[in-house]
């Protein structure tokens, strides 16, 4: 009962926030200074094609009722139909699941989106995975073996690891990389679609070596020092002294009485990062030339590609949402305070 | 731990398997490296230089545009042109096939200049048709332009109209809404993927992933020279340092760009050539004034002119032209890849360039004698001068676009320079697209640097400085003078070539006088090959562009 009543609230502000992003989203980018339409300054261009283009992109009809444009902010027709103005618009395609067309590429952004989503979950999924594995087990190896000489080792690498810069790091591998083999960026070896379906994995794979070791480099880092130092604070409680006087083993005591409550503040590390997942992570991205979610939309920002940004954005907020919400139901069930408060 | 060392093994078996695979079949594909892919196939709505790149190894054009900045047939065989100038009677080659297998006729010509006037919204492409009244096919190798006003240049309109399979266009030809109350017509022809970019030239599209790379086949029908190998990859790296490491280790065969700074750290590689000079389509730097006279400010499109008054007084830009040490510039921004630019008109046009001008000697002592001259005192000894009148220091603002990379340290020179004839800058990089707020026709700031990319034909650039431009934002000086209008208008007519070069040489000598332009200077294209894989490059034609038909039908595997 009490459960379903936290899972409906839940629920309820995630769709909340989600009406909310997609709101602002509209508004926030027209609010950077710089208009999109005047983007396309070329002599060679006469008022009719500048025109044309402005219709094709919808640009020209009032942002909504009595203002035209946001930034430089300038007034309109208020007696407009509120339905024929852009916002009303990107709402009614919006709910007809169409993400709208890129001023840029001229192609459908869901499409757009599509294609990077998939590449940037490809490089980051299996660097969370490998990163969490190995950063979960040094911190309980850590935590285990505290104060002594393989607590101090792993401490500094986990520090080291963490606090290494992405760009950096990720230089250093390629260029060493690319002078023993391994491709210097890119998803794929152009060419490789004639090939058997498995030539084309192992060289996906291939290609995904480099950027997933330097993710898995950054983050492994980060959770070894929160899985370690949460562990610790656990292992100080009283229960444990007792388990202890019970005569459980150092394993037993781990795995049945500390581990679950270590867990907690990892988990929201984890559903926070996952929504990294999907913004992707710009540096590594555009270290070796990955056709990410990230960098595409690094670069919608300078060009003003307004549906591409509002596409992308959304997309993000969804899954760092979606994320949270996976986070709290594991919350429920890991933390049995949550269900009853 | 298991799972990595599984997913390891399983990577070593298969990379194995694949060097196995690369033994057997041996297609010699050139692989190019560059930094940005086109932003669309369909070249009606493209705007970047890579799309123009594609678009002209897998179509054909009337004509083809060479390295030394000529002209020549490509699909056209012969042309008339009535006494009055206005008809051109083209004929056109026979045999020629797209790559599906269907024939081009003059009817695929005719139906794509048609689809171009049509249409208002392909921005560059319906540019080149602005003139023409009507095209008609009236054989199958005949093609009939009409133009409603007799123009000299129509060598550089058709260059860029590549002709579509019409059996493949006709079902993607919608017309865009003429005004805000009626609809569109469907299967716009803007919104066309174009994927299989089925064209006629020398080359075919395979295989296109956007962000990673382009695979383009040889054409083995194609009437002209056919290619001598068998594939071209363009892949796109995400920046020049990762493009020159992997032409260094042997990833990709030709960079179309090089940034200066890695030239001598690839020179020294005994299996890498690097090539400079003059690119096919020059790009412009340029430091711009606001030298826009108040009677001729824009107000009704947005016009401000708030530029500093000292700037439209030419004296002073005199005194700044002297006091610019270009080759210092050249030297420092560019490394010396580059030669002093003189006006907006660059070098790389060919005989469309005026070489008679004679450039502001550098020359600090002559710059401080003009201001002194011209009553621009510093009279409160603080460094700067100050307005004949004393009402303001000759400080400048100057802006330029953050995504520009020799800006900011043009910017730092010319500050050091201009220091010692007593004008100080505040230098600030802004967004482009907040720039182009500033810029144009708002006439909102001091000083910008920023540039423009040349057509083989000078008129786009000719048309910035007239005083027509202002209001529409290409004049961003705000520059005005009834001579170079005057010559503007009759030499965009003029059907003499003679004629006109004489025109277009003094409209370059009018804004030369003037100064609204300091054109630091024309960077070379610099690019760079690799000897061990493919030999033929056109390395030492007038211009640089081996990414160009002249190197790629050219060249040939070294075994």
């Amino acid at each position: 009962m009490n459960r379903w009543r936290y899972l409906r609230n839940k629920a309820g502000w995630s769709l909340f926030t989600i009406i909310f992003v997609v709101v602002l989203n509209f508004f926030l980018f027209r609010v950077l200074s710089g208009d999109p339409a005047r983007s396309y300054h070329d002599p060679r261009l006469s008022p009719e094609s500048n025109k044309a283009i402005l219709v094709r992109f919808g640009l020209d009809k009032p942002v909504i009722n009595c203002i035209k444009t946001i930034n430089p902010l300038r007034f309109g027709a208020c007696n407009v139909n509120p339905l024929n103005t852009q916002f009303f618009i990107y709402v009614k395609n919006l709910f007809q699941g169409d993400l709208g067309i890129s001023f840029y590429y001229n192609r459908s952004v869901s499409d757009i989106l599509k294609e990077r989503l998939w590449n940037t979950i490809l490089l980051i999924g299996g660097g969370q995975i490998f990163s969490i594995l190995i950063g979960v087990l040094l911190g309980i190896f850590a935590a285990w073996k505290a104060r002594t000489i393989i607590d101090y080792g792993a401490l500094i690498t986990g520090l080291m690891a963490w606090s290494l810069p992405t760009f950096w790091l990720g230089i250093i591998l390629l260029f060493w990389g690319s002078n023993h083999g391994f491709p210097i960026g890119g998803k794929a070896t152009p060419g490789m679609s004639s090939y058997p379906f498995f030539t084309q994995v192992g060289d996906l794979l291939w290609h995904l070596l480099l950027p997933t070791l330097t993710y898995t480099i950054i983050f492994m880092g980060e959770y070894m020092l929160i899985m370690r130092s949460s562990l610790l604070d656990v292992l100080a409680e009283d229960y444990i002294l007792t388990a202890k006087a019970k005569g459980l083993s150092t394993f037993q005591i781990l795995k049945d009485h500390a581990l679950k409550n270590g867990m907690l503040p990892l988990v929201t590390i984890i559903a926070i990062n996952l929504g990294y997942t999907v913004a992707g992570v710009i540096q590594i991205e555009s270290v070796f030339s990955w056709p990410g979610l990230g960098g595409a939309l690094f670069e919608a920002v300078g060009r003003r590609d307004f549906p591409m940004l509002q596409g992308g954005f959304l997309l993000i907020a969804f899954s760092v949402i979606i994320a949270n919400f996976i986070a709290d139901l594991t919350y429920s069930y890991l933390d049995p305070r949550v269900r009853t408060e | 731990m298991k799972v990595k060392y599984a997913i390891l093994t399983l990577l070593v078996v298969l990379s194995l398997v694949l060097s196995a695979c690369g033994a057997q079949s041996q297609p010699s594909v050139v692989r190019i490296g560059w930094t940005r892919d086109p932003d669309s196939l369909n070249i009606a709505v493209a705007w970047l230089t890579p799309a123009y790149t594609i678009s002209g190894l897998t179509y054909s054009t009337m004509y083809k545009l060479n390295l030394d900045g000529t002209f020549s047939f490509d699909l056209g065989t012969d042309v008339k042109r009535s006494d009055d100038g206005l008809v051109y009677t083209y004929t056109i080659r026979e045999g020629v096939k797209f790559h599906d297998g269907i024939p081009l006729t003059a009817k695929d010509v005719a139906f794509t200049y048609n689809l171009v006037m049509d249409h208002t919204d392909f921005p560059t492409l319906h540019s080149y048709v602005e003139n023409f009244a009507s095209v008609e096919a009236p054989d199958d190798k005949t093609v009939v332009i009409t133009l409603a006003e007799a123009i000299p240049n129509i060598e550089s309109k058709l260059v860029y109209l590549y002709i579509f399979p019409e059996h493949i266009w006709k079902d993607h030809a919608g017309k865009p809404a003429p005004d805000e109350t009626a609809t569109a017509e469907p299967n716009q022809a803007a919104a066309f993927e174009n994927k299989d970019m089925i064209g006629s030239g020398p080359f075919k599209m395979l295989e296109y992933k956007p962000g990673e790379f382009i695979r383009l086949g040889v054409n083995k029908d194609y009437y002209g020279t056919v290619a001598k190998v068998d594939e071209l990859v363009f892949q796109v790296f995400s920046s020049s340092d990762v493009l020159i490491q992997a032409l260094k280790t042997g990833q990709v065969d030709m960079v179309t760009s090089v940034p200066t700074t890695s030239v001598e750290s690839i020179k020294s590689d005994p299996n890498i050539k690097v090539v400079a000079g003059s690119p096919l389509n020059p790009d412009l730097e340029d430091i711009i004034f606001n030298v826009v006279d108040p009677k001729d400010c824009p107000i009704a499109d947005g016009g401000l002119c708030t530029g500093h008054p000292a700037l439209r007084d030419l004296q002073v830009r005199l005194a700044m032209a002297y006091a610019t040490d270009k080759q210092k510039i050249i030297d420092v921004v560019l490394l010396g890849l580059g030669q002093p630019g003189i006006g907006l008109i660059p070098s790389g046009l060919g005989d469309w360039f005026n070489s008679n001008i004679r450039d502001y000697d550098y020359d600090v002592d002559k710059a401080n004698q003009i201001l002194d001259a011209a009553g621009y005192m510093d009279t409160n000894g603080d460094g700067i001068r100050e307005m004949p009148d004393g009402s303001k220091p000759l400080t400048f603002h100057l802006n330029y676009p953050s995504s520009d990379n020799s800006a900011p340290r043009i910017a730092e020179l010319l500050s050091e320079m201009w220091k010692q004839i007593g004008i100080t800058l505040e230098i600030q990089a802004v967004d482009s697209d907040a720039l182009t707020a500033k810029c144009c026709p708002a006439l909102d700031y001091d000083v910008m640097i920023w540039g423009w990319t040349a057509d083989p034909d000078p008129n786009t650039l000719l048309i910035v400085p007239t005083t027509d431009s202002i209001p529409t934002g290409y004049n961003e000086t705000g520059f005005s003078n009834p001579r170079y209008d005057e010559l503007y208008k009759q030499q965009s007519v003029e059907l003499d070539l003679k004629k006109r070069h004489e025109m277009v040489w003094e409209m370059q000598s009018i804004v030369h006088e003037n100064v609204p332009y300091i054109i630091p200077y024309y960077a070379f294209a610099v690019q760079a090959y690799r000897l061990d894989r493919f030999t033929g490059w056109q390395d030492t034609a007038t211009k640089v562009s081996l990414e160009d038909l002249s190197s790629l039908l050219n060249i040939t595997p070294i075994k």
